[in-house]
């Protein structure tokens, strides 16, 4: 069968319509996910560097295990395995309102919150202890001492490890098609499926993730640039 | 920026310089040279294509390429082939086959005047229709009763299809393959799968608790299956009408029809008298 | 209520032939993931290498390579090998080759970077230290740079492997027979995803941070 290009599929026809919608629905759990993997992440992270044991061993099971698990097989984990065991009430909303956004939204930003958490680590890990000391001898509680300064100067200087692991949020995301969220790879595929022209349908996802993780990583770039501390520089997380 | 465009104008490059898909040399030729025959089945499908409870890849469809179509084949080619099996979707099958990564769909595709654009199709090998697999008790009858329900059913499959375009007030969520839909029924995501008949009793027969759910509703379509081929293809599309039609007149193919629908079989389902004339009918008898 | 008497049955089919790759279904979790990190990174020296090279028409194809790689999900690039190759050969080509094909152009991208950080790393007047002493590029390169840069490299490196370990769970997604796919075979069949996927989870969990725990190990060595 000779293949025809045929590129104005793209933009007759429901195809724009399906791949824009998939764009949002991308953006959409993306975002959501990442404020989860951040809040996740520094909380964490931070417990990873408290002197109290306890509160280490906890976190650092938590990463471990939520890390060192490939990323689909917590999507499927979500997504079938979790709501049969939730309250019947919870179950009914969740079927009500999109448990497959939900359950795929969860399994990314847990995943990333595993990942962000050793990056914050490492970050905090960084910071001279003298800081810390200096704190304490002001007469700041522990929590305290997080909380105003190691917090805000770590986050600082770990955008370009942070920035790196956020495009990785972003490009999961697809993986979330397996559930059957309809975002950008799947739209992707369903604009082939329908017009079987797969090199255009295929092109179109590619570029968008392009220009998105392209234009994503040129922005943060100059984000760097301007909340660079001076005199202390991350080691790559 | 610079460098977005420069990625983007590199790959529409790369892209114009993909050098136009030629000819395609003709897969009896191919099957010659190579010996495999490559077919696209499904794998959660009982029982037309199903891994059973020895992890085994079997069913109705499987068979009757193993017995009536290689069988054909190889008689074309002069030599013995074997026959390789991958995974085909709604969603993956013809893509698959345009792509030269199967030659020939053997599963559960509906015959369509609108597919036969894309693809050509066998003899037809089974005849069913659409209904919905509830849970039983449900008010779900039939396909009037569906505006506002949830309904699951495969991407890219004819049921969608239909739901999508003429029962639009109809919750439609589709799924990638049959077992994803089948667990979102089970799990009370959706209020009914739509699929074919006999799919439906496939699956019912294999849940959990099958007496918990019913098949309901009048076919709101006929779904004739065939096995689909690249379009074109036509000294394999004889070979395996051939196949088949040796099957018909020889009575094989209701020895595999009694293998699994009988009543000793997987899924009883017997082959009423209606559907058997219109079988045979298509090779004149 | 959890039965995970369906992960006993089926540990045979799960672990031989999803894991190892022995069966009639051909895949493999190992079969995949040792090939595709030895090939990724081999390439992936090259790639790095090229990204530095100081004639332009390596230096640059190599970037473009790179940064698109990085710019999309993985899952994207074994939908393109998925449809291009069996299209360009006009064959049917079995799941393992398509699988491969697409991890080690995938993963060859990030090797690349790694190893250029790692080359980058070497301070500079090692480099000007060596050329002065009289070795050639080549001279240098071997006895010199890479020998620091190869320690300098190998966390990275060993969290790179770790991560395509896991990555080939997507192979799943085109039917490629590997541990994944095999959990959802069984769970097609027996409906019990939260045995099934928890136990893979766990079997993916041993594999992986006894990795990781070996490459402690291994830095610490290098580090003596």
């Amino acid at each position: 069968m000779n293949y025809q290009f045929n590129w104005s599929v793209l933009w007759s026809g429901q195809s724009g319509g399906w791949l824009l919608h998939g764009l949002l629905l991308t953006l959409a759990i993306s975002v959501l996910a990442w404020v989860l993997a951040a809040v996740l992440g520094i909380v964490s992270g931070a417990m990873r560097t408290v002197p109290w044991k306890p509160l280490r061993v906890i976190a650092t099971f938590y990463v471990e295990f939520f890390r060192n698990v490939p990323f689909l097989v917590w999507m499927f984990f979500w997504y079938f395995g979790v709501p049969p065991l939730l309250p019947r009430v919870v179950q009914d909303w969740l079927f009500n309102h999109s448990a497959e956004f939900w359950a795929g939204m969860f399994a990314l930003g847990v995943y990333h919150g595993a990942r962000m958490s050793e990056i914050i680590r490492a970050g905090i890990l960084s910071i001279p202890r003298t800081q810390f000391e200096a704190a304490v001898a002001m007469g700041l509680t522990t929590f305290q001492v997080y909380r105003l300064i190691i917090v805000p100067i770590a986050l600082r200087l770990i955008v370009p490890p942070a920035t790196n692991d956020s495009l990785n949020l972003l490009k999961n995301s697809s993986v979330a098609l397996t559930i059957s969220v309809a975002e950008l790879t799947f739209q992707a595929r369903q604009v082939e499926t329908y017009t079987a022209k797969a090199i255009e349908a295929l092109t179109a996802g590619t570029v968008i993730y392009l220009v998105l993780c392209l234009g994503i990583a040129a922005i943060m770039t100059r984000v760097e640039r301007r909340f660079a501390i001076p005199g202390l520089i991350a080691r790559g997380g | 920026m610079k460098r977005i465009l420069a990625v983007v104008v590199a790959l529409a490059v790369a892209l114009s310089l993909t050098p136009p898909v030629g000819a395609q040399q003709d897969t009896m030729a191919k099957i010659k040279e190579s010996g495999v025959l490559t077919i696209g089945t499904r794998t959660g499908s009982p029982p037309f294509a199903y891994i059973n409870k020895d992890n085994q890849w079997v069913g109705f469809s499987i068979d009757l390429v193993e017995q009536l179509v290689k069988p054909a084949v190889e008689k074309e080619v002069g030599r013995a082939v074997k026959v390789e099996k991958k995974e085909s979707t709604p969603p993956t099958r013809i893509p698959l086959l345009s792509a030269n990564s199967v030659d020939l769909i053997a599963g559960t595709m509906t015959d369509t005047p609108q597919r036969r654009e894309v693809v050509d199709f066998s003899l037809t090998f089974f005849y069913t229709g659409a209904q919905f697999l509830v849970k039983k008790g449900s008010p779900i009858k039939g396909v009037n009763d569906i505006a506002g329900k949830r309904i699951a059913s495969q991407q890219a499959s004819t049921n969608a299809k239909i739901i999508r375009e003429r029962y639009p007030q109809a919750q439609l969520r589709e799924f990638p393959d049959q077992p994803a839909a089948f667990q979102a029924l089970l799990q009370g995501q959706v209020d009914a799968f739509t699929n074919d008949g006999i799919q439906l009793a496939g699956l019912k027969a294999k849940a959990p608790n099958p007496a918990e759910w019913e098949i309901v509703g009048d076919f709101y379509s006929e779904e004739p299956y065939g096995m689909a081929m690249r379009k074109g293809d036509a000294r394999l599309k004889a070979a395996v009408d051939g196949g088949l039609k040796n099957g018909f007149e020889s009575g094989k193919y209701f020895e595999i029809y009694e293998k699994w629908f009988g009543p000793k079989g997987e899924l009883p389902y017997p082959l009423t008298a209606t559907v058997k004339a219109y079988l045979l009918k298509q090779i004149g008898k | 209520m959890l039965d995970f008497g369906v992960v006993v049955a089926n540990f045979k089919f799960l672990i031989v032939q999803g894991l190892f790759g022995v069966g009639s279904f051909g895949g493999g979790t190992l079969r995949l993931a040792i090939p595709a990190i030895g090939l990724g990174f081999s390439i992936g020296v090259f790639v790095g290498l090229a990204r530095l090279a100081r004639a332009r028409w390596i230096s640059v194809p190599a970037t473009l390579y790179v940064e698109f790689i990085r710019g999309v999900p993985l899952v994207m690039v074994i939908f393109w090998i998925w449809f291009i190759i069996p299209q360009l050969l006009k064959l049917p080509i079995p799941e393992y080759g398509v699988a491969l094909t697409a991890f080690v152009i995938f993963e060859a991208a990030y090797f690349g970077e790694i190893v250029r950080a790692g080359i980058q790393s070497v301070p500079r007047g090692q480099v000007e230290a060596a050329t002065a002493v009289g070795l050639t590029f080549a001279q240098t390169m071997r006895f010199v740079v890479l020998p620091q840069a190869i320690r300098n490299m190998v966390p990275a490196l060993v969290t790179q492997m770790i991560v395509l370990f896991k990555d080939t769970s997507l192979a799943s997604i085109i039917g490629y027979v590997d541990l994944t796919k095999a959990a959802q075979i069984v769970n097609n069949r027996e409906i019990k995803p939260f045995e099934l996927y928890l136990f893979i989870a766990v079997v993916y969990f041993i594999f992986t941070y006894s990795m990781s725990l070996f490459a402690r190990r291994f830095e610490r060595r290098l580090a003596s």
